[in-house]
């Protein structure tokens, strides 16, 4: 390890305790988020990212010539607008989250730099951490752009971005705080 | 570490604010199709040529390739159509609702939702009387409410009256172009 997180200054334990409680916060209300826009299952994420909302399955490519379609809707499904992330969404969406993912990715490998581990279990809890958001945005565009199996590997980056956060957390708040030196 | 927090700060300044609801889209419709009591969606998946058509008229294409008119009836008689329509800017979406009557022209346009950073801007278009602009325009006018309200707002109120006029050039477009097909 490049600095003992565990034997450290309490000031320094401090502010990694409370960037964890401020992390963990924001992932609950991630979760939540994810649950009110996308939705926890494959179906749901594909219908979010996928090609087009209520088409989605059936027609990914465009028509050889325009098809009209016309059902029934009550004004309360008008008024419940399916969140649907089409492409430019996804490039904004893209373009705003990635740099903060990075930072938030840095900023958990910066405390396992200071963790009891070893050198292999450090390289690979900071693979975890910087690949669970590349494989939530890679998920997303490829359910949009190849297919909506792809929706898995959005699922996966995200409990994989859970799983980095919980082992890391889990970790430093043990070594800081609980474990004799 | 200087450099961990300048990208902090650099990600947290690029970050779009939360959206914000200015117009339910229930009262949106009661507002744009008045008296209609049933609704049908009508749904367009552009071919590509449609959508290359689209383009070069307007400069603008569904990502998705979809345009959606919602009909409203009133005793099987047509009241209008409405169309709900989405403009990116590096400062977040806007939503417009787009009504027009059963002859073409634009009976009125509702912003629904803006982002907490665009809303005081787009409250300050619209006070200026921009929708009123567009109140009549049938499907082949250029809507020029930004010109009309520039004068008596700020620069950011006018960026958001252009994003505004653009988003009822593309709906006027894919009513002019669309609407009518069986």
């Amino acid at each position: 390890m490049l600095y003992d997180l565990g034997r450290s200054d309490v000031r320094l334990r401090w502010l990694v305790t409370l960037l964890l409680a401020t992390l963990g916060t924001s992932y609950l209300f991630g979760a939540w988020m994810v649950g009110l826009y996308a939705g926890f299952s494959t179906t749901k994420v594909a219908e979010t990212y996928g090609p087009a909302g209520e088409m989605m399955m059936a027609m990914q490519m465009p028509p050889e010539t325009t098809v009209v379609s016309e059902r029934p809707v009550s004004m309360a499904e008008m008024g419940e607008e399916m969140h649907h992330v089409d492409r430019d969404l996804l490039v904004q969406d893209t373009h705003v989250h990635m740099p903060m993912y990075a930072v938030i990715a840095a900023a958990l490998s910066v405390i396992v730099l200071g963790l009891n581990i070893s050198r292999s279990a450090g390289l690979a809890l900071i693979t975890l951490l910087f690949a669970a958001p590349w494989l939530d945005f890679a998920g997303m565009w490829l359910t949009k752009l190849a297919s909506p199996r792809f929706a898995i590997v959005t699922l996966a980056g995200g409990w994989a971005m859970a799983l980095g956060y919980a082992i890391v957390a889990a970790l430093a708040t043990y070594q800081m705080w609980w474990r004799k030196p | 570490m200087k450099t961990l927090l300048l990208g902090a700060a650099i990600a947290a300044l690029l970050h779009i604010t939360p959206t914000v609801v200015l117009v339910k889209r229930q009262d949106a419709v009661a507002h744009l199709l008045p008296g209609a009591d049933q609704f049908t969606a009508r749904e367009f998946h552009l071919s590509s040529a449609d959508s290359r058509q689209l383009y070069d008229a307007v400069g603008w294409e569904p990502p998705d390739g979809m345009v959606t008119f919602y009909v409203g009836k009133h005793q099987d008689q047509i009241n209008g159509a409405l169309l709900f329509m989405r403009i990116d800017s590096q400062h977040g979406p806007l939503e417009l609702a787009i009504g027009f009557d059963p002859r073409g022209t634009i009976r009125g346009v509702e912003v629904t939702k803006a982002t907490v950073e665009m809303k005081p801007w787009v409250l300050e278009a619209l006070r200026a009387g921009l929708t009123d602009a567009y109140r009549g325009l049938t499907p082949d006018q250029a809507p020029a409410g930004a010109a009309k309200v520039k004068p008596r707002i700020g620069a950011m109120p006018g960026y958001m009256a252009e994003l505004i006029d653009k988003g009822v050039m593309h709906a006027a477009a894919a009513y002019r172009l669309f609407y009518g097909r069986k």
